[in-house]
């Protein structure tokens, strides 16, 4: 049954009037940069929704977790061939880390300097992703109430995971490195030159360089510089080597520590921030610590 | 227009973003690394039973719901699923024609509506087009949303028009 005319005009002009107040509210929402009305918005949905998505997650998790491991029964040979190659890279930094241990506690005896403290963290659930495919987050089981801020860096047994960036008392939202609009500070542990590592959506991340002065090799560890994470986390390793371009500028991939599909615990560094680095060194940015910092790693 | 089917709609809408972000999130069920888009296909459904008015009020308050749960600027996914249920009401008395009309419909509004999300989410600065991944992102939900189709229409008809044949107009 068709409509008619005048039915017609009035569905269209709905149509072109909820159009027009979307693109009103992405506008005032972009221009506010996830603050004003929009982050309150937010806040209220991720608090009503909070306890349903939990109870749904808690419920289902078995079942999902059963469901996808049949699904994923074809590439677990892969995976095997994988983990194998990962264990036999550990290992090689693994001897590698505990020679360098060695000498810094040598270098810091010496020098008298006082070992760098373990930085606190809390330990949360992810119960939660975005709600599209082109979301690049997630949403965790803790919140302001642990000591959760917006800005501190979120981190797994395998490296950084993302920072926080919306909090409510109980829970918060951790954008993830693989979003195109995150970015990190890093260093390239072969060569010590700092970068800028960017997510894609998906995939390898891309790493930046400005000032290289030498080649980037192919495994290279890279680890967060302490710029707006706390230094040495790890963010992955460059999958492919790469020379030096015009003006010193160096770009190639890198793959990341973590595997974000699988993410499920995960630790927000708490007693770290850039925040509390404003505070603490009002005229630049937080020092890294000392092992860092005095530039004893060869 | 009648409050009561309209009531019933948004509580689905709710419940397809609920499970979108708990059962459908990666780590859970995404076979090929992607899930269907269970919110995109409830808001087509409600669009093939509900009037056009509170269809297209559907589809707003839907996009704006996955907006709220989302890293995308407010009003994104509102336009995205305001149009695509715009262009449900377009071709829906198509659907009488049987099953495979109903699985060609939803893939292609399927696809529309994640095109069009790429669209605006490069407008509004969201990098979206600038995934390696966003070929297989596109394709897989639309792929996964026309297996989903048969149970989550009749579930939608079945609570919107209980009195109706699932292929009825």
């Amino acid at each position: 049954m068709l409509p008619s005319g005048r039915r017609v005009d009035r569905v269209t002009a709905l149509f072109v009037s909820l159009l027009a107040v979307s693109f009103i509210i992405a506008t005032f929402d972009v221009r506010a940069d996830g603050q004003g009305a929009g982050a309150a918005l937010r806040d209220g949905a991720q608090v009503l929704f909070t306890p349903v998505q939990k109870g749904i997650d808690y419920v289902t998790r078995p079942i999902v977790g059963f469901v996808d491991g049949i699904a994923d029964v074809a590439g677990l040979r892969d995976e095997n061939e994988r983990l194998q190659q990962r264990v036999q890279e550990l290992q090689a930094q693994l001897n590698e880390s505990e020679a360098m241990e060695r000498r810094v506690q040598e270098l810091e005896a010496i020098n008298g300097l006082e070992p760098p403290q373990e930085i606190p963290t809390v330990t949360a659930q992810i119960y939660a992703a975005g709600a599209s495919a082109f979301d690049q987050i997630r949403y965790v089981n803790k919140g302001s109430a642990d000591g959760v801020i917006e800005g501190q860096a979120v981190i797994d047994e395998d490296g950084l995971v993302g920072r926080v960036d919306l909090v409510t008392e109980h829970n918060a939202r951790v954008r993830l490195i693989t979003d195109p609009l995150v970015s990190v500070g890093v260093r390239v542990q072969d060569t010590n030159e700092t970068g800028i590592v960017s997510g894609q959506g998906s995939g390898p991340l891309r790493l930046s360089m400005f000032r290289a002065s030498e080649t980037v090799p192919a495994g290279a560890l890279v680890m967060t510089d302490g710029s707006r994470f706390p230094p040495g986390i790890v963010v992955g390793a460059v999958t492919e080597s790469a020379d030096i371009e015009v003006n010193f500028a160096l770009r190639t991939s890198v793959d990341p520590a973590v595997r974000i599909s699988q993410l499920d615990f995960v630790k927000v560094v708490v007693g770290w921030s850039p925040l509390d680095a404003d505070v603490e060194a009002p005229d630049g940015p937080l020092e890294p610590p000392p092992i860092i910092d005095q530039g004893f790693i060869p | 227009m009648r409050a009561r089917p309209v009531v019933i709609a948004l509580g689905l809408v709710i419940l397809a973003v609920v499970l979108q972000t708990t059962i459908f999130a990666p780590g859970r069920i995404q076979p090929f690394g992607a899930a269907p888009n269970l919110v995109l296909l409830v808001v087509i459904g409600c669009a093939r039973y509900l009037d056009p008015e509170p269809s297209l009020l559907v589809g707003f308050t839907g996009g704006l719901l996955v907006d709220l749960l989302s890293s995308s600027p407010l009003g994104l996914w509102a336009m995205v699923l305001t149009a695509v249920t715009f262009v449900a009401l377009k071709v829906r008395s198509r659907a009488a024609d049987g099953p495979f009309i109903i699985a060609v419909g939803v893939f292609a509004l399927t696809l529309l509506g994640q095109v069009l999300f790429v669209f605006v989410g490069t407008l509004f600065g969201q990098k979206t087009i600038e995934d390696p991944q966003v070929v297989r992102k596109l394709v897989l939900p639309a792929i996964y949303n026309v297996i989903l189709a048969a149970p989550v229409l009749w579930a939608i008809r079945a609570a919107l028009r209980p009195s109706q044949r699932i292929w009825a107009q």
